[in-house]
């Protein structure tokens, strides 16, 4: 009796825990949305402000926004169905899926540096006008963002692979999920507002 | 996490998701990614209709993946999660809306060199500080321009200095009259924008010579010439 | 090769001003002795173990305590700095400041005064006294918790960087407006400093807030719904959201004027199409929310203290919590009120007024539950109860002024006036500080179990008003006569001296008030088996933290307890209840990882300041490291038995039980004061030197 008891007190305790850190997550989600809002805001004050400079709309590439919204898209999807797998206690199952959303993920990050590597060689650089300061800002910012979250989710995989999935694991990947289909949100709109804006 | 007695009350599993709502889900941004990729490549619709639009689609698909991947709204009562999430969404709005709200408005006051312009012909100030400012003095000409079913007449009109020109609107909705070429949003003596209401009319001091366009800025098509001879 | 390792550092960085070499000699000499007496005591690994590596928000709430009474002694003295170059600076004399030296302090004070002592205090006492107030062991996560604090002290450090070691702090007033901190006009490392001090604080800050709302919406003890929640938890809760939703925004507007500075970008410069107004709306947005943000935690201690001491419930609980609901909405919505003038159109500017003239309502509703709880209540004038009277008062006058200042015709006239200064310096020193302190009064025995002596916390509080007047009541009429704000020289025709020579003659009176709060605890400390608080409840309260021991254990509650109405105390008070049967704790583990992080963290900053690039490489790294190395720790908490739990409690029952013995002493009829204070102290160091006792140290 007394051991069930303690158990089950245990498993109250974890579970609360679990419940405190993915709310805490999310508020601190929050927070970063809140920066973006930031960068969006300049964006929307500065992005006219080209000094005789190209706009937008010479400068951008329609179908290359379109195919890394696609992947982002893709790589959000594939991470929830590694999540579902990591749930269900499958461990290959999560290590292929969230395999398939990083390399996805480093499939976006590349396109994203070949974009600013041909604007930059063309002579657009964030130096030019406060029009490309916010727009290699904003973008950058996301980037960097998908950065941090492809290095996380390498080291947790690593452990996944030596520990195998224990809860603590799976929390971390919850919260991982959570960061990056945030992350896809925010693209939306960087895709609406930055890329589709310039060519109405 | 199998539970597979419904009735406890910890962490109910459809908090999760399933399967099936992540593939409604990524169907669903799909189609909404292309929506309004096809309707930007293609200009069904243009100018403010169309960006309203894409920008709403936006928010649809943004709904979509916070319901589908995000699961927000699930979970036990109170949701604090959703609480902050709609917070930050008002905050965001606060934020972006009124920085652009607070700089559109930044130099009402300051009076820049247009600004200056068009108050000086509204008032007939002849002169500040001892320099002429241009504006017009006395009574003068007057030229119509009339848009009634999307089209103008006279197309091209010709006037002298300090006549006025007068837009009027047979039209069943408001024109905005701007000056130069689509998508420019060119000023004309200080005026950047005429907004002329079904029925109504408008009109401008000709105190600048020169070859000027004019058209609507919602209906680019709507457009016209008028030259200031000095 | 030199400009790889050592960036922009050289040998002309070090102090090199008589005010930077006297601030680095005095700093270098109190860790000095500070660290000898450390080391006599044999106390290093005490203070690691049981201080700085401690995950109990106790212990980290009294760190934020000595940090922020430091550096309130830091801005202090730079306030007196700046009233004596006023004091002299008129007509031919030109002071003894220059004006560069001026504006570096004027902008240290305003930065040191708002981040590091109204913030570090007010996260001091959210750490110490709302996990008590809602029946929590500790925080919803007690490493956010050190890791916040570090971060914290890592910002009070950058701040006093350009006197600890070198270069120079930003002359650009406290919130650097561009284009003014861009590099084109301020291009030394004193916007660097500026920037580097926020920017880390600021996270901390972020990070801390999203630990209080967790705890605050999570880990109530059962039975306490949101409507059943103290008042000062409600105005921390009400206090760490709007913390949350503004402090992104400060991290990220830094972030662009560093990347103005760094990377040559035009957000906010004058060339390449930027916008400094655009900086002046986002510092705002943040910086107007921030005063809310250090005064509603303010407000809940006001809400508690007048109830206790008018041993009466709060008159009105939901108006009082509704005002505060309020008061953090309204805040949001009236950020222009600070820059009115900058040529924004009727429309928008009749806006911003009306909103911020509306924020009054809710404030009133809240004077005014206070008021009405004070009506016909049995009011006791403790240190406590002086404090928030005269906080009604100062409140008052600038909550006046500010909706003056708030009908945009009359801003155009006082804006940028001492008028300002005046005003702000009322709703701050007033509302804030005052509210600390009477938070400090209020909760020192919880702190410490010792009551502070009554006598000599009198005396503080005198000065403080009277020298508050003395040196803010003419800035007002300053103010109105034209003066402006930042002001190092004046005309002597202009016959403001006397004004001046006022102000400094108050700020030597609230100077003396700060080093009689200081004798006030020394005088608490010598009189211990008089003031001892064996009770846990000194002031006949009615909150939860009074139901824990005078200092409490360190897991809080030793049996959580289920609550069943407001004021949870002064119910359990009336209604004895049973005693239940002890219960596992589980606690979290002391780590140093928060300090590591933080170290990284400065080393960052430090490296931008300097542009060495390598060291903020490998700080990056380091930082990642030490959260990869903590994120995957996957037992950071350990267990007390049953068992131990009472063996502890029994331990501590006989240790209260031994020291609630009367003793006989001279002194304890009544608190000391201040001329027997004297004595002993002089007694004391006559004794040390007669029998030269410093042989046996």
């Amino acid at each position: 009796m007394v051991t069930n008891h303690e158990t089950a007190h245990m498993v109250d305790h974890e579970a609360e825990a679990n419940d405190r850190v993915m709310f805490g997550f999310w508020v601190y989600l929050m927070t970063d949305l809140l920066m973006f809002a930031v960068l969006f805001a300049v964006y929307a004050v500065l992005h006219g402000k080209t000094l005789g400079g190209e706009s937008g709309r010479e400068l951008f590439s329609l179908p290359l926004a379109l195919t890394g919204t696609l992947i982002l898209l893709t790589s959000s999807f594939t991470c929830g169905i590694g999540m579902i797998a990591a749930r269900g206690g499958k461990k290959n199952l999560t290590l292929l899926w969230f395999g398939v959303t990083f390399i996805l993920g480093l499939a976006f990050l590349g396109l994203e540096l070949y974009e600013f590597t041909e604007l930059i060689h063309e002579g657009h650089t964030l130096r030019s006008n406060a029009f490309l300061s916010s727009f290699f800002v904003l973008v950058g910012t996301h980037g960097l963002h998908i950065t941090s979250g492809l290095l996380w989710m390498a080291i947790t995989l690593v452990y996944v692979i030596r520990r195998g999935l224990n809860s603590h694991l799976v929390r971390k990947l919850a919260l991982l999920s959570l960061f990056w289909h945030f992350l896809d949100i925010v693209w939306i709109f960087i895709f609406t507002i930055v890329y589709l804006k310039a060519f109405v | 996490m199998s539970h597979p007695s419904r009735n406890t009350i910890s962490k109910p599993s459809h908090e999760h998701g399933t399967m099936r709502s992540y593939v409604i889900g990524f169907v669903l941004s799909l189609v909404f990614t292309f929506i309004p990729y096809y309707l930007v490549v293609n200009r069904t619709i243009s100018g403010n209709l169309l960006l309203a639009t894409i920008i709403g689609i936006a928010v649809l698909q943004m709904i979509i993946q916070i319901t589908f991947f995000l699961h927000l709204g699930r979970g036990p009562k109170p949701n604090w999660n959703l609480f902050f999430f709609i917070g930050t969404v008002g905050i965001i709005l606060i934020v972006v809306g009124g920085s652009i709200m607070i700089i559109n408005n930044l130099n009402y006051n300051m009076l820049p060199h247009d600004q200056t312009k068009k108050l000086t012909n509204d008032e007939g100030i002849y002169q500040i500080g001892g320099e002429k400012t241009g504006a017009c003095q006395g009574q003068h000409d007057n030229h119509k321009v009339t848009i009634k079913n999307s089209q103008v007449s006279p197309l091209q009109t010709l006037a002298s200095k300090c006549d006025t020109l007068t837009f009027i609107n047979e039209d069943d909705e408001a024109r905005e009259i701007t000056f130069g070429t689509h998508p420019d949003h060119g000023s004309y003596a200080g005026e950047d924008e005429l907004i002329v209401r079904k029925g109504r009319s408008k009109s401008i001091t000709l105190s600048e010579a020169g070859s000027y366009q004019f058209h609507d800025h919602i209906k680019a098509e709507i457009a016209g010439f008028f030259t200031v001879t000095p | 090769m030199k400009e790889l390792l050592l960036g922009k550092l050289d040998g002309n960085a070090l102090p090199h001003e008589w005010f930077t070499i006297a601030g680095s000699i005095s700093f270098i000499l109190l860790v000095i002795i500070t660290a000898l007496i450390i080391t006599r005591l044999k106390r290093w690994k005490w203070l690691w173990n049981d201080w700085l590596t401690s995950v109990d928000p106790k212990k980290i709430g009294i760190m934020y305590f000595f940090v922020s009474g430091f550096m309130l002694i830091r801005g202090g003295l730079d306030a007196i700095m700046l009233w004596l170059q006023q004091a002299l600076s008129s007509g031919s004399s030109q002071g003894y400041l220059s004006a560069d030296h001026y504006q570096q302090i004027f902008t240290a004070h305003g930065n040191i005064m708002v981040f590091f002592v109204a913030m570090g205090f007010i996260f001091g006492l959210i750490n110490y006294i709302v996990p008590l107030q809602i029946g929590a062991r500790d925080l919803a996560s007690p490493f956010l918790n050190t890791l916040g604090f570090w971060l914290f002290v890592a910002g009070v450090v950058m701040v006093n960087m350009f006197f600890l070691f070198g270069g120079e702090y930003a002359a650009t007033g406290w919130l650097a407006v561009a284009p003014l901190s861009g590099k084109e006009f301020s291009p030394g490392v004193g916007v660097d400093y500026w920037i580097w001090s926020l920017q880390i604080s600021g996270i901390g800050t972020t990070l801390g807030a999203i630990n209080f709302i967790m705890t605050i919406l999570k880990m109530r003890a059962p039975g306490m719904t949101l409507w059943k929640m103290p008042m000062f938890t409600w105005g921390s809760l009400c206090s760490m959201i709007m913390a949350v939703t503004v402090f992104p925004l400060l991290t990220a507007t830094l972030f662009l004027v560093f990347f103005d500075r760094y990377l040559g970008t035009h957000f906010f410069t004058t060339l390449g199409g930027g916008d400094p107004m655009m900086y002046t709306n986002l510092i705002w947005m943040w910086g107007h929310p921030e005063v809310y943000i250090l005064m509603l935690p303010a407000f809940g201690v006001f809400s508690e203290v007048v109830s206790t001491f008018s041993r009466k419930a709060i008159a009105s609980y939901t108006s009082n919590v509704l005002g505060m609901i309020g008061v953090s909405v309204l805040a949001l919505s009236v950020w222009l009120h600070h820059f009115f003038t900058m040529g924004a159109g009727a429309n928008v500017n009749a806006f911003f007024g009306v909103m911020t003239m509306i924020i009054a309502i809710p404030t009133s509703v809240l004077v005014f539950t206070w008021i009405a709880t004070m009506y016909k209540g049995r009011i006791r004038f403790d240190t406590p109860m002086l404090w928030f009277l005269g906080f009604v008062v100062i409140f008052a006058i600038g909550g006046i002024a500010g909706v003056m200042l708030a009908v945009p015709p009359v801003d155009f006239q006082l804006h940028n006036s001492l008028f300002l200064v005046a005003h702000f310096h009322s709703m701050v020193i007033g509302g804030v500080l005052f509210g600390i302190f009477c938070a400090i009064t209020y909760w020192f025995p919880k702190f410490t179990g010792l009551k502070l002596n009554e006598r000599i916390g009198r005396y503080a509080f005198w000065c403080w008003m009277i020298g508050f007047c003395m040196s803010f009541i003419p800035m007002y009429i300053l103010g109105m006569l034209g003066a402006t704000r930042r002001l190092d020289h004046y005309d002597a025709s202009t016959g403001w001296q006397p004004f001046f020579v006022l102000m400094l003659i108050g700020g030597i009176i609230i100077a003396i008030g700060v080093a009689l709060q200081l004798a006030q605890i020394l005088a608490s400390f010598i009189q211990k088996n008089r003031l001892r608080d064996t009770t846990g409840d000194p002031w006949n309260g009615r909150t939860l933290e009074w139901a824990t021991a005078s200092p409490p254990q360190f897991y809080n509650f030793t049996v959580i307890p289920h609550i069943t109405t407001r004021d949870a105390f002064w119910e359990k008070k009336h209604h004895k209840l049973p005693k239940p049967a002890y219960e596992d704790i589980h606690m979290p583990k002391n780590t140093a990882a928060g300090i590591y992080i933080s170290i990284f963290a400065f080393l960052v900053g430090f490296g931008f300041v300097w542009e060495i690039i390598w060291l903020v490489a490998v700080s990056i790294i380091g930082i990642i490291v030490v959260f990869v190395v903590r994120g995957f720790n996957e037992h950071p908490e350990y267990t007390i038995t049953a068992a131990e739990v009472q063996q502890l409690e029994e331990t501590r029952a006989r240790k209260d039980l031994a020291v609630s013995r009367p003793e006989k002493h001279d002194d304890t009829d009544e608190d000391m004061g201040l001329w027997q204070l004297i004595g002993i102290v002089f007694g004391f160091a006559k004794d040390v030197i007669r029998n030269k006792r410093w042989r046996k140290w």
